[in-house]
Parts: C-alpha cells; sequence; structure tokens
C-alpha cells in the first residue's frame, strides 16, 4: 500500500461503487497471478501484481464495468507483463480444432499465436460464428512475404501448407499423404538438441507443423487419424534406440501406414467394389473422389459394359477433372450438376460415392450435396455404396452438418466462372443484410446409406462402431 | 528454408557510359545518393537473408564493391564478393560461382534491381509448384513524362522494349517468353505446349525483373551442357521455358532417386504410388500430359516453369539505361519514396540540415539535396537530386537532373534533364539540356550542349 501512495499523482476522489471494482480487480488478478504464480517465480509474480495495482489504479473512472468484465483486461495486461511460457507449455494452448470461435478472448489468444495472419470475415452467418471464419487470399501473400523469416518450419512442411492454401491439393487421401511424406523429410533432417529427449522434443516439434497446417486449412479427419498414429508411435519408441535407429524406425512407419492404410487399402476395396458392378449398369458418382475413380477404371479393365453419370456442383466443380480422364480412358460418360439430380436418378441403377469420413453412428462425412445425392438415390430406390479406407473411421458421432464443418471462401459463390456479366453480387459484402456462406463439408444420416465398402470388407452402416470398437485404434492405424 | 542467394552486380555496363567509369562501377552508381546496390541487399536483409554472395565482372570493381560492402554491412550481412572476368555475360557469372552452391534452390538477384517485392514470395511460388526455375514478372514502367521526351530528337527513336510472356489461365505457369531482338520477328508457340493447357495467355505489359529462383541441380546442369549460353534472360530461360514438356535435362530432381539405400526401394516406391493416384499437386498441365499417348517414361521427363507477378502496389525497375536512371531517381524520391528509406519534410522533399541555402532560393517537391551542398541566391531546383558538397553558385535552375557528389556548378547555369557525375565543373552560363557528363569533366563557360554525353577523353 505504501508505494502505491508515493506513486499516485493526486488523490483521486473514487466513488463506492468504483472502489468496490477496483477490490474485485485486485482479487481477480490476485487469483489469476497465484496460478501463473506456479508457473514463474515468487519474485516475478510479485513483481508483476504491484505493477498491475498501480495499472488499475491510475485509471480508476474508466472502470465502471463489473467485476468479470474487468478481469479479461486485467488477465491481457498480464499476460504482457510476464514473460512467455516456454514452448512446450504454449504447446498445451494451441488451439484445439474444434475450438469454439465465438469465445472472442480465445480467439484473440490464438490470433496472437498464430504464424498465419488472419483477417476478420466481413460478414458472419451467426449460426455458423462457432466455426473459424478466414479470408484465405489474404493469407497466401503475406505468408509468402514471410518465406524466409519462418524458420523453425521445414521447407517440405512449409510447402505443403502453402499447397493447402491455395488449393492446389485437396482429396482425404491426396492431403493426408503430402502430410506425411513432409513429415518424413522433416523427421530425415531432425537432429536431437542436446540435453533434450528424442520423444518429447519430436513430438512438441511435429505439434507446432500441425498447427502452421491448421493455420493453412483446417485438419481433415483422415489427416487427424495420421497425426494420432504418428504421435503414438513416437511416444511408443523404445529408449534403447540410438537417434538415427529411432528416426529410421519412425520413417518405415510412415512408410508402413501410407502403404497398408491407403495404398493397399485402395486396392482391398476397388477388389471388393467391382463384385457389385454388372453389365448394363448406370453408375453415378457425386464429385471427385479417388477411390470412386479407380474403381471405376478397374471395372473397365475386367470389361464389364457399363456407362457413368458424373455429378458435379459449384464453386469446386472437381467433377470436370474425373470426367475428363475417365472420357480419356474410354468410358462413356454423363455430366451434370446437382441440381438436375432427381431428373438423372431414375436412370440409374447403382450410386457410389467417396467420404471424408465415416462417423460412430454410420454418419457419412463428406463433400457438401453428398447428402442430397444421397437422399434423392434413396427416394428413388437406388442402392448407394460408399467406399471409405478404414483409418478414415472416427468414433464420434455428428446429427447434423453445423456443429462441425469447414467454411469455404465466400467470394467464389458470387462468382461464375466464364460468366462475367453475372455480376449482380459483386457488393455482396456491403450490403449488411446479405452474407454468404459456402460450406465444405456435409453429413449424410445413415439411412440413406445402404452400404460402406471398407478394407475390412462390405458392412452396413450400423456396423461401423463395431469396427472402431472391435479392431482398436491399435489395429486400425498399425 | 535451404535457399543461397547470388546478386549479380554486373561491372562497367556499356549502357549507362559516361555515367560508370573505373571509379563508379554500375553497381555503385548513386540512386538518391546511395549506391544502387544497396537497394538490393536492404531488401534482402528485410527477408532475413543474410549470407549472399556477390559476383561483380572485373577485379577493379570487385574490389571497390567490396569494401563498399564491408564498410557499409559489416555486421549486418555475411557477404563473398567473386570476381569475374569481364563480358563473361550473366551465365558465365554463375558458372564461375557454381562450385559454392550447396543449398537446394538458387535465389539469383540481378544487382541494379530497385524493388519492394519480396523475394520470400517468388521462392514461396518456386517451392509450392516444384518448379525448375520461376522467374519474377512485374508491369513495365510507362515511359517517362512529357518533358524529357519531347526534348529527344526525330531522329533518335527511343526503342521501347518488349517482352513477350505466355501465361497459362491461372498465371501461375510460365510458357513462353521473348525478349529483345526475337521480339521483332514472328513469335512460335509450341503446339503440344497449347493442347496441354488449352489456353494460352500472351501479355506484353509485363516485364522480366530478374528476380530467378532456379533448383540447383538443374541449373548446374544447364550451364555445364550448354557452354555457349551467355545470359540467364535471353538464353537460359528461353531454353527452359521451350523445354518444358520434353524435358532434355536428365537430373529432373524430381525424379531423382537418393542414394541412400533404404531410400532408394522406398522412394521408388513413392512415386509409383503418386504416378498411381496423380495425389502430389497434379496440375492440370500434368494431368493432361498424362492423357497424351506417350510411352511412361516420357511422361515424366517434364518439368514446370513458374511465374510470380508483383502486384501492381509494388515498385520494381531496373537500371540498365539513363533512362532508367533518370527515372529510378525520380520515382524513388517521388512515388516509392518507402524504399528511400528517408524521412520527407513538409514540403516532400529531402533537405539535409547542413545543406545552406541562399536567399529567394527555392527547392520544389520531391527533389532531394544532400549534406553539405551549398546553393547560391535565386536559384531553382525542382525534381532532382543533388549529391553531397556540391557548390552551386546564383541563378541556377536544375530541372528534372542528377548531380552527384563535389560537382561545382558556376553561377547562371541551366541544368535540364541531365545527369552530372562526380567532381564536374560547369562554368558560368553553360546550357546542359538531356546530357550525361562524366566524372571529372569540366565544361566550359557559356557552352550549350543538347542531349550529348560528354566525358573526358
Amino acid at each position: 500500500m505504501q508505494n502505491e501512495g508515493t506513486s499516485k499523482p493526486q488523490k483521486q476522489k473514487t466513488s463506492k461503487a468504483e472502489r468496490r471494482a477496483i477490490q474485485e480487480a485486485q482479487r481477480a488478478a490476485k487469483a489469476a497471478a497465484k496460478e501463473a504464480g506456479g508457473v514463474k517465480p515468487s519474485a516475478s509474480s510479485g513483481g508483476a501484481v504491484p505493477a498491475l495495482k498501480q495499472g488499475k489504479v491510475a485509471k480508476p473512472s474508466s472502470q465502471r464495468k463489473d467485476g468479470p468484465q474487468v478481469t479479461a483486461p486485467v488477465t491481457s495486461s498480464e499476460k504482457k507483463v510476464v514473460d512467455r511460457l516456454p514452448e512446450k507449455d504454449r504447446k498445451k494452448d494451441v488451439p484445439h480444432p474444434r475450438m469454439q470461435f465465438d469465445d472472442k478472448h480465445r480467439v484473440e489468444k490464438a490470433k496472437r499465436r498464430a504464424v498465419v495472419n488472419q483477417s476478420e470475415a466481413r460478414s458472419r452467418v451467426e449460426l455458423f460464428r462457432h466455426l473459424p471464419q478466414y479470408i484465405r487470399g489474404t493469407q497466401l501473400p503475406d505468408l509468402e512475404s514471410k518465406f524466409f523469416q519462418l524458420d523453425p518450419i521445414h521447407p517440405s512442411v512449409y510447402k505443403v501448407g502453402l499447397q493447402y492454401l491455395s488449393g492446389d491439393i485437396s482429396g482425404g487421401n491426396a492431403r493426408c499423404i503430402a502430410m506425411l511424406l513432409a513429415f518424413k523429410e522433416a523427421i530425415k533432417d531432425y537432429s536431437t538438441p542436446p540435453e533434450k529427449a528424442l520423444v518429447r522434443d519430436l513430438t512438441a516439434k511435429i505439434g507446432s507443423y500441425v498447427s502452421f497446417f491448421i493455420e493453412c486449412r483446417p485438419l481433415s479427419i483422415s489427416m487427424g487419424n495420421a497425426i494420432k498414429f504418428l504421435k503414438s508411435r513416437i511416444a511408443k519408441l523404445p529408449h534403447t534406440l540410438s537417434e538415427s535407429e529411432a528416426k529410421s524406425s519412425l520413417q518405415s512407419d510412415i512408410d508402413r501406414f501410407i502403404n497398408e492404410k491407403i495404398v493397399i487399402a485402395d486396392k482391398v476395396i476397388v477388389r471388393h467394389a467391382v463384385t457389385k458392378i454388372r453389365d448394363g449398369d448406370v453408375l453415378l458418382t457425386y464429385g471427385s473422389s479417388s477411390v470412386v475413380e479407380m474403381i471405376f477404371l478397374y471395372a473397365l479393365e475386367l470389361g464389364k459394359h457399363f456407362r457413368v453419370v458424373v455429378v458435379d456442383s459449384r464453386p469446386k466443380l472437381d467433377g470436370q477433372a474425373l470426367l475428363c480422364r475417365l472420357v480419356a480412358k474410354g468410358l462413356n460418360c454423363t455430366y451434370t450438376h446437382i441440381n438436375a439430380i432427381s431428373y438423372i436418378m431414375h436412370e440409374v441403377t447403382r450410386v457410389f460415392l467417396g467420404a471424408s469420413s465415416v462417423l460412430s453412428n454410420g454418419t457419412v462425412y463428406s463433400r457438401v450435396g453428398t447428402a442430397c445425392v444421397a437422399m434423392a438415390a434413396h427416394a428413388f430406390q437406388v442402392p448407394v455404396l460408399v467406399c471409405c479406407e478404414a483409418y478414415k473411421f472416427h468414433e464420434r458421432v455428428q446429427l447434423d452438418s453445423i456443429c462441425s464443418n469447414e467454411l469455404g471462401d465466400p467470394d467464389v459463390i458470387s462468382k461464375v466462372p466464364g460468366w462475367k456479366d453475372l455480376n449482380h453480387l459483386d457488393n455482396w459484402a456491403d450490403n449488411e443484410n446479405l452474407q454468404l456462406l459456402n460450406l465444405t463439408y456435409d453429413a449424410t444420416p445413415s439411412d440413406y446409406v445402404s452400404m460402406i465398402i471398407t478394407d475390412y470388407g462390405m458392412l452396413p452402416p450400423t456396423s461401423v462402431p463395431v469396427l472402431v470398437r472391435e479392431y482398436r485404434r491399435e489395429h486400425l492405424w498399425i | 528454408m535451404d535457399f543461397q542467394v547470388v546478386v549479380l552486380a554486373g561491372g562497367t555496363s556499356k549502357n549507362l557510359a559516361p555515367l560508370v567509369s573505373k571509379e563508379v562501377p554500375k553497381a555503385l552508381l548513386p540512386v538518391a545518393n546511395r549506391p544502387v546496390l544497396s537497394y538490393v541487399l536492404e531488401l534482402l536483409e528485410a527477408s532475413n537473408l543474410k549470407e549472399l554472395i556477390v559476383v561483380v565482372e572485373g577485379e577493379d570493381a570487385a574490389f571497390r564493391v567490396g569494401g563498399w560492402i564491408s564498410g557499409a554491412y559489416v555486421d549486418r550481412l555475411h557477404v563473398e564478393v567473386a570476381a569475374v572476368p569481364e563480358d563473361v555475360g550473366t551465365a558465365g557469372a554463375l558458372r564461375a560461382v557454381a562450385h559454392h552452391l550447396t543449398a537446394n534452390d538458387v535465389l539469383i538477384v540481378s544487382g541494379d534491381l530497385v524493388s519492394d517485392v519480396p523475394p520470400g514470395a517468388v521462392a514461396a511460388t518456386h517451392r509450392r509448384h516444384g518448379a525448375v526455375v520461376t522467374t519474377l514478372l512485374c508491369y513495365a514502367p510507362v515511359s517517362g513524362p512529357s518533358d524529357t521526351g519531347s526534348s529527344a530528337g526525330k531522329d533518335k527513336v527511343k526503342k521501347r522494349r518488349y517482352n513477350i510472356v505466355g501465361l497459362d489461365p491461372t498465371r501461375q505457369l510460365l510458357l513462353h517468353i521473348a525478349a529483345g531482338a526475337e521480339v521483332d520477328k514472328d513469335i512460335r508457340v509450341q503446339k503440344n505446349m497449347l493442347r496441354a493447357v488449352g489456353q494460352l495467355e500472351i501479355r506484353a505489359d509485363l516485364m522480366d525483373a530478374h528476380m530467378y529462383a532456379f533448383k540447383r541441380s538443374v541449373l548446374q546442369d544447364v550451364l555445364d551442357q550448354k557452354d555457349a549460353f551467355h545470359s540467364i534472360r535471353q538464353d537460359v530461360l528461353p531454353y527452359l521455358v521451350k523445354t518444358q514438356l520434353r524435358s532434355e535435362i536428365s537430373a529432373n530432381g524430381l525424379y531423382k532417386v537418393e542414394d541412400n539405400a533404404n531410400g532408394t526401394v522406398s522412394s521408388q516406391n513413392n512415386l509409383t504410388w503418386m504416378s498411381q493416384h496423380r495425389e502430389i499437386a497434379p496440375s492440370a498441365f500434368q494431368a493432361l500430359l498424362a492423357l497424351s499417348p506417350r510411352s511412361p517414361e516420357n511422361v515424366l521427363r517434364t518439368h514446370k516453369c513458374c511465374a510470380y507477378i508483383a502486384s501492381k502496389s509494388k515498385y520494381c525497375a531496373r537500371l540498365n539505361s539513363i533512362q532508367a536512371f533518370s527515372d529510378i531517381n525520380r520515382d524513388v524520391v517521388g512515388e516509392a519514396s518507402h524504399l528511400s528509406g528517408y524521412s520527407f519534410s513538409t514540403q516532400n522533399n529531402i533537405i539535409h540540415p547542413s545543406a545552406e541555402l541562399g536567399s529567394k532560393t527555392t527547392v520544389g517537391p520531391q527533389c532531394m539535396l544532400a549534406e553539405g551542398s551549398q546553393l547560391g541566391d535565386k536559384c531553382s531546383v525542382k525534381r532532382s537530386i543533388i549529391g553531397r558538397h556540391c557548390r552551386i553558385g546564383s541563378n541556377v535552375k536544375i530541372v528534372n537532373s542528377v548531380v552527384m557528389n563535389h560537382v561545382t556548378i558556376e553561377d547562371g547555369c541551366l541544368v535540364q534533364g541531365s545527369v552530372i557525375c562526380s567532381n564536374v565543373h560547369l562554368q558560368e552560363r553553360v546550357v546542359l539540356k538531356d546530357c550525361q557528363v562524366g566524372a571529372g569533366y569540366v565544361v566550359t563557360s557559356g557552352s550549350e550542349y543538347k542531349s550529348e554525353p560528354l566525358a573526358r577523353k
């Protein structure tokens, strides 16, 4: 109390409410300092608190707010006084991929740690406020100009991050493989710093790379599972191994994962699925799935006669690339957009869809529009077969597409490529009553799915939790 | 980030005579009273690239450049100055330092580039596409204002140097580049290139800014195999762009199998997986190539050349002619003033506190006066740059010019649109319009020169 008296320039007459507010603030500061004081030595936390007190006293008149709101600026100013926590502890504060983004303070914290500069969305759809709203157009030039200043990030990790940001790589399998190969390179060039354990340091490094990827583009479920696998392999490394042995063992683990869980799994799925294609079939697919394409090409090699209908949708229009590749191989194809799905469905005999993941209640989490296609097929009593590798399964349950999703760039919706005169939405941001929403994923309920084809066989959607439970994580991913 | 930087600082170029001389190589020509090389070095330092190799033609020039760099950047940058014989061209200069290059990629910057485009952007584009070469393209500068242009006589036809650049629809792949003399003849576009991308956009408003990112192995191969290549811009780059689809470079870095014994098997397998899956960033380019009826070996032998187009808000210019020299000087004090690093006074000019102005002397906006300069009475300085320790008499008019250090200008002179190098003495009532006066020259009183280079024999 003494130093406060001497430092105050003049005695300010504070009202009772203000004094109460100051008291609350000091109590809250003390509680917060006690928590943070566990990390720092007591001297500096003791030094932090009086500085706070001075800061708080100097502006009492502005603090007419209630206690809880006063604590928020207190904690933020305290953060500036206390030194930044070391890397390892900071890692725990990295925003979880399922972070809720309507909490302002968590968002502020996350922003301060961000490597990539994220600007606020111009207008946010209220229903989706809990999802990260990013404007990717400004991120890429910003990340590019910082290219040489981001030293702790390995070049191949950086390259893959840039490719995610710019949309060069898309699709669950492609993203997962690119990420694992980048990690393999990073592990190859890794060397343990002195006085640190390989296991912990490497895990921390991989964690930092993962946060970088998240900032470039939110993780897909396949990527999340692959990261869990890699971390568990690192944690299980025997301590007796030397560094080079550990590194080569990790690299061979990554190779084995890619080989067994993706490449060979795809081959098995293709073998199973081809048995469901008969001569004279009309097969429908939506968007561009790597597995479905392989199924069609293999069936063509086996000499089956069938037709393919490729359904596509704006804004990504991935179906066009698939169409080009199928036509080049000599398949008889029809191309249409999703608005015509009910007109074409009566010709179709089977529907093959790819998935980003299948959840525990049998819901298929896939590219937006898949649910529509599945529902239309169900209405016409056309069987829907979803092809998904087992490593993409996840034990969570999702009932709708709202609670967890990814938001894309809204500007892409307002422009139609090739039609320059359709410019009515050019200034959509100026209109306060208009918000554009570009969802990336949607959830297809299990009622619309007839069968799921995985590398463990062909199952009904209700069997997915059995698979996740019986062939537990260790088996699913190893 | 596994990048190495090489700055090609040239030597004494013929385009810029009489401004350059033995004492002042091209790299040390002052732009807004700072050597032009300092702009490149500041740009690289700002991007955290602290270890550079600077290549200079000629032993003397290398010595001077090295001396200046070690004086100015002693703690901030780690620079190795390499001297190469004169007239070997940029490709020859690179051949000389090729054995010093060890990183995966090399960033090559020309020492006469004045720009604020971050080199990280070029490097990031290079890595993202896995390209063999990435060039920086900027919008070509519009020619200078009319008061300099009008005085050029009818006999001096200013040839605008065009660059013809062909890009794909996404504006990231470089499909065709032609510069210099080739431009006047027909443009030949390869059919297979057109077939591969579908649409080719040809632009004449983009200029090659001479900042390249090369894959080191490819660069070394090209330089070794093609001894006749003289210049990067005119030989190496068009060669790489033309052979994109039928790559003759054997060390196609992407597909080179590393020596590690275990690695051999798995990386081969990797590649077969990738080509089966087409999952590593297949651009439309390569995917369409895969469709064309070729044997599998040919499909792999392609490489990509990318281009990064600098945004219009960035300034980018090269000092390769006298007109460019005047333009850049004007721009650095004018529109691109953030590059100069000085702070402007309220009248939008930079006057050093130790400069002395006589009575009734006006210094207009976008001017610069360096330390120790003295101006007499009733002078008028408009849009010009005056160097250090100049003695300028009364009734002198300096318009649109560049005056370097230690120049003496007597009373009554008129200097318009000219460049006056160091240690020049202009006697009374000299009129210079669009002239370039070399270092140490004495212009006799009362003479009038128009559009002439004056130099000491």
